[in-house]
């Protein structure tokens, strides 16, 4: 796979960093300074997602790239996938998931502001193998350039997408209702993002798609899909509750494509800045693909667990804090719960 | 569709078995503030029915006794029916809004020796009622009784008497129980009369558990119910019924308190009645009327959106409204288009689903799966609003003599402009009006029968067992099982029921034209000012209309400060460009006549508690003004 001209036109990429301002902004919009706080409202849950997002992910993110022999840029930009915080969308699916919402925006705050350790950290563990091959092979042809990970760039562009993510949380504290606004608006930026980096490549690189070799796509499908699977599993190891499950995995599988897009442009050159980016721009495609998807079979899976849980929380709300649920006695209760998973019909997310 | 209900052979066992599988779970709730509700357990309610039973029995009810009760819905009403029901009696409900003269009809009728009365202002009228007799009934009061009135027991004292008497006659309340025939009557409905004297509907345990054992309604013992509509209509009462028997709370709100309730609560399932559909459809568009442009512009995308995602959607799966004989092969080259359609719009509707929709969703408290709208008919455009919006609106169809389900939509069969298919053990027929040939079903028809408008005649196990002490009644409605509904209506193509109007709704006009009110008032009502409306003319040469005003909407459409006339005249110009072949009505329906009320229709005087129309009360009330109407245009 060669891409000889820029992947994306200078205008295109002036653009594409507008937009992830407008999208960071409204991610901010979604955050008061409640939610950090929050995370240590539900320590063993948060800690659990912590692990998950920046202990499993990046070393998914790692051996995928070896087993799938991904050559060293491409790595490299998987690596950063596997490293970025999660995504403000992860809320969203996360409450159409039935999940614990609050918990997923809590952990979207802490991680956001946490990358600014733990990215340079991660990117030096897992990522720093590969810029050595990039320049093992730079030096053996012209000895003069060098390739390393330029963790301090990469530093200043997380800081920079912080800004508006500020701004935003500025706006929410004087104006919740221009707030909401701002972060719908960017939520459908955010798929408007997608549209417009896949409509602006295939006018200049029609057949790129086609020259893509299969790896790059297993690799892209396969990081969210494999953070998925192995954040459910560790919430599951953990014995976390159904929902925080539900809620962790998305977590773990959603990143924030945008600072991947920003960190890229703003730090790597070229020729290494196309590829990566490349990957980058087919991991968040398929992420809205995969993560709807999983998200319907979550909300499916889910539905017995949630009306029971959203019970009990009303239950408490009105009848007082001491209030317990009980619920069907003996072999009433087994036979619904048997049947429940088979048989409860969600109420359909697309009605 | 499985069901996890419990099922028993009358309702005391059911009651019975269910504090024993459902125990310390909630069964009712009662608000005291507006976070702070109070619980009571099916286990509660169950051993607190027993001993206000115990106490009927020792104040000398009979098993098969009618015992009133007159009360909204509370706590105490569920409670006096557990008692009823668990001493073998039946009751005779009614709500706070019986008049003098229907309370006196009651008593009378029903033979009623003992009455739950639910407060102070009630046992006024039932005083006034009773004033003459010679032995009054004995009453127990669900509120504290006036000092002076020592007479009357209360709910406290039956219970702490029959908790003794239930220790001297350890057995007693399983005589009764097991005394239950499943012919025995648990209700005596006296209807609040949209035609004529009130006729009490004699419903029994088997009425009513073969309407638990099939209604279509996927509730749990994980849901939470609103409940809104009066108790004492059997609408809500099964509703209540299904709940008990699936382990779920029903919760008690109003109202007036159903706004702040629905937030509260976030109930998942509810009965309804078209009236609230009409009332959050009118919120929701002023809230989007009065919000940001760009709100509103996001609001009409996504309704955009939805709207026509569920038409392809629809479509595909065979929900849309088959009025005509589907062409096989027309069909499948119409479902090739529907399904690219429904593919493009999907991720658009998706993300406008999830973001803007599911904000709007939040009115209705967000946690609503479906909600079954009975009690009358929805108007079209309603309907879909609510189903396009994602809020399953489910209609259903049944009359009081039918305790009272006979067909609803499922979330399987949601076809919006009926009112769902029949439910299971139940057959329907369409007759001819006036030959009373049987139209449907009809083996002989290539449609079978579909499509061909009749009366709906049904028979099945919820149908009453008659109108108490009232055989000629009984008879004009009820014969070898079939009971004629009066109700006019057809069978679509996908096996759907079609309400279109009422027979004796049905105004003949003096040139023999026949025309329903029912849709023209139904359209009417979406205009502004229009609060309610009654389309009049029978035996005239055309339909003329009484407008029931909403004055706040009226006086922004029509200055308040012209003449009553020239008010009369452009409202009904605006009635006539409604009212046309445009929107599909027929010339001679359009009102060429009409009259503002001075004053609103009034609930019990000029409407039922459910916002029907008491056409006879209104035509009678309103005699000279219509004469007049008509009288000054022949002048003209």
């Amino acid at each position: 796979m060669e891409i000889e001209r820029q992947l994306l036109s200078t205008v295109d990429q002036a653009l594409l960093l507008l937009m992830i301002l407008i999208i960071m902004f409204g991610m901010g919009a979604s955050l008061t300074t409640r939610e950090f706080g929050q995370a240590f409202a539900r320590p063993r849950a948060f800690l659990i997602g912590f692990l998950s997002q920046f202990g499993l992910m990046p070393l998914l993110a790692f051996t995928l790239a070896i087993l799938l022999q991904l050559p060293p840029a491409l790595a490299i930009a998987l690596i950063l996938v596997g490293c970025l915080p999660g995504g403000s969308t992860s809320n969203m699916f996360a409450y159409f998931a039935r999940g614990a919402v609050a918990l997923s925006i809590s952990m979207t705050a802490a991680s956001t502001l946490l990358a600014l350790v733990m990215m340079p950290i991660l990117l030096d563990l897992y990522a720093s193998g590969f810029a050595e091959q990039i320049q093992a092979s730079l030096a053996a042809e012209d000895p003069e350039t060098t390739f390393i990970i330029p963790t301090g760039n990469i530093i200043i562009s997380l800081i920079l997408v912080l800004v508006p993510v500020g701004l935003g949380m500025i706006l929410r504290y004087f104006s919740p209702a221009w707030a909401k606004t701002a972060e719908d608006t960017a939520g459908f930026f955010g798929i408007i993002v997608i549209l417009f980096l896949i409509l602006s490549v295939s006018l200049r690189h029609g057949s790129l798609f086609f020259r893509t070799p299969v790896e790059i796509y297993m690799a892209a499908v396969g990081i969210g899909l494999t953070g998925f699977a192995f954040g459910y599993l560790m919430a599951k190891i953990f014995r976390l509750p159904y929902r925080h499950r539900r809620t962790i995995s998305l977590e773990t599988g959603i990143q924030n494509g945008p600072i991947a897009f920003a960190i890229i442009l703003l730090s790597f050159s070229q020729p290494w800045q196309n590829e990566m980016l490349w990957l980058a721009i087919l991991y968040s495609t398929f992420i809205v693909l995969t993560s709807s998807l999983v998200t319907l079979w979550y909300r499916r899976i889910g539905a017995y667990d949630y009306e029971v849980h959203r019970n009990e929380v009303i239950h408490q709300r009105l009848f007082g804090k001491e209030y317990h649920s009980p619920q069907p006695r003996g072999s009433w209760t087994d036979q619904l719960k048997g049947r429940s998973a088979l048989r409860d019909k969600p109420a359909d997310l697309l009605h | 569709m499985p069901q996890q209900r419990i099922i028993a052979p009358n309702l005391a066992l059911l009651y019975e078995k269910a504090a024993e599988v459902f125990g310390d779970m909630p069964a009712f709730a009662t608000r005291k503030k507006r976070d702070q509700w109070e619980p009571t357990s099916y286990q509660t309610l169950w051993d607190r029915g027993c001993s206000l039973a115990a106490g009927l029995v020792s104040l000398g009810v009979q098993a098969r006794d009618k015992v009133g009760l007159f009360a909204d819905n509370r706590l105490e009403w569920i409670l006096s029916d557990y008692a009823v029901q668990i001493a073998g009696a039946a009751d005779v409900p009614r709500g706070s809004e019986v008049t003098v003269e229907e309370l006196r009809y009651i008593l009378e009728h029903a033979e009623i020796k003992f009455a739950f009365v639910e407060n102070r202002s009630l046992l006024q009228r039932f005083d006034r009622a009773t004033e003459k007799w010679e032995t009054k009934p004995t009453i127990i009061l669900l509120e504290t009784p006036p000092p002076e009135r020592s007479e009357v027991l209360t709910l406290a004292e039956v219970e702490k008497r029959g908790a003794k008497f239930r220790d001297k006659h350890p057995h007693i309340l399983r005589e009764r129980i097991d005394g239950i025939n499943p012919e025995d009557l648990f209700t005596l409905i006296y209807t609040s009369g949209t035609t004529g004297t009130p006729k009490g509907v004699m419903l029994s345990h088997a009425n009513m558990i073969s309407q638990l054992e099939h209604i279509p309604l996927d509730i749990t013992w994980r849901d939470r119910i609103l409940s809104l509509l009066p108790i004492w209509h059997i609408f809500e009462r099964v509703f209540e019924m299904i709940t008990l028997s699936s382990g779920a709370c029903t919760y008690y709100s109003s109202p007036r308190r159903l706004a702040e309730d629905l937030v509260a609560v976030e109930p998942s399932f509810m009965g309804s009645a078209p009236r609230l559909w009409e009332s959050l459809h009118h919120r929701i568009r002023k809230g989007v009327r009065q919000s940001h442009p760009v709100r509103r512009a996001l609001f009409a995308t996504a309704y955009w959106l939805s709207k026509h995602y569920h038409r392809n959607i629809n479509f595909l799966r065979d929900q849309d409204l088959l009025t005509e004989r589907p062409r096989p092969a027309w069909r499948k080259f119409q479902k090739g288009y529907a399904a690219l359609f429904w593919f493009l719009l999907l991720p658009w509707y998706g993300f406008f689903n999830a973001t803007v929709l599911e904000r709007i969703r939040q009115v209705a408290g967000g946690g609503l799966k479906a909600t079954v709208s009975g009690g009358g008919a929805l108007p079209r455009e309603i309907d879909e609003f609510f189903n396009n919006l994602g809020i399953a609106v489910l209609e259903g169809y049944g009359l009081t003599e039918t305790s009272p389900v006979l067909a609803v939509r499922t979330p399987q069969k949601r076809i919006i402009g009926t009112v769902g298919p029949i439910i299971p053990e139940t057959q329907i027929r369409i007759v001819d009006l006036d030959t009373g040939k049987v139209l449907y079903p009809d083996e002989k028809d290539s449609a079978g029968g579909r499509m061909r408008k009749g009366e709906i005649i049904v028979r099945g196990p919820q149908i009453m067992e008659g109108y108490y002490r009232n055989p000629e009644a009984t008879k004009a409605v009820l014969q070898e099982g079939w009971f004629r509904t009066g109700d006019l209506g057809m069978v679509t193509w996908n096996d759907c029921l079609q309400v279109v109007g009422r027979c004796k709704e049905t105004i003949v006009l003096s040139n023999g034209e026949n025309m329903e009110p029912g849709p023209i008032e139904m359209r009417l009502r979406q205009l502004p000012g229009i609060g309610q409306c009654m389309v009049v003319g029978q035996d005239q040469r055309y339909p003329g209309l009484l407008v029931s005003p909403d004055p706040e909407e009226l006086a922004k459409t029509i200055p308040p400060t012209l003449a009553e006339e020239e008010q009369n005249a452009r409202m009904l110009a605006l009635v006539k460009k409604e009212i046309s072949p445009e929107n599909g009505f027929k010339a001679h329906e359009t009102p060429r006549v009409l009259r503002i009320l001075s004053e609103p229709f009034t609930v019990g005087d000029d409407m039922t508690k459910l916002y029907k129309l008491r056409r006879h009360a209104i035509t009678e009330k309103y005699a000279n003004l219509i004469a007049r109407m008509f009288a000054d245009r022949e002048k003209r």
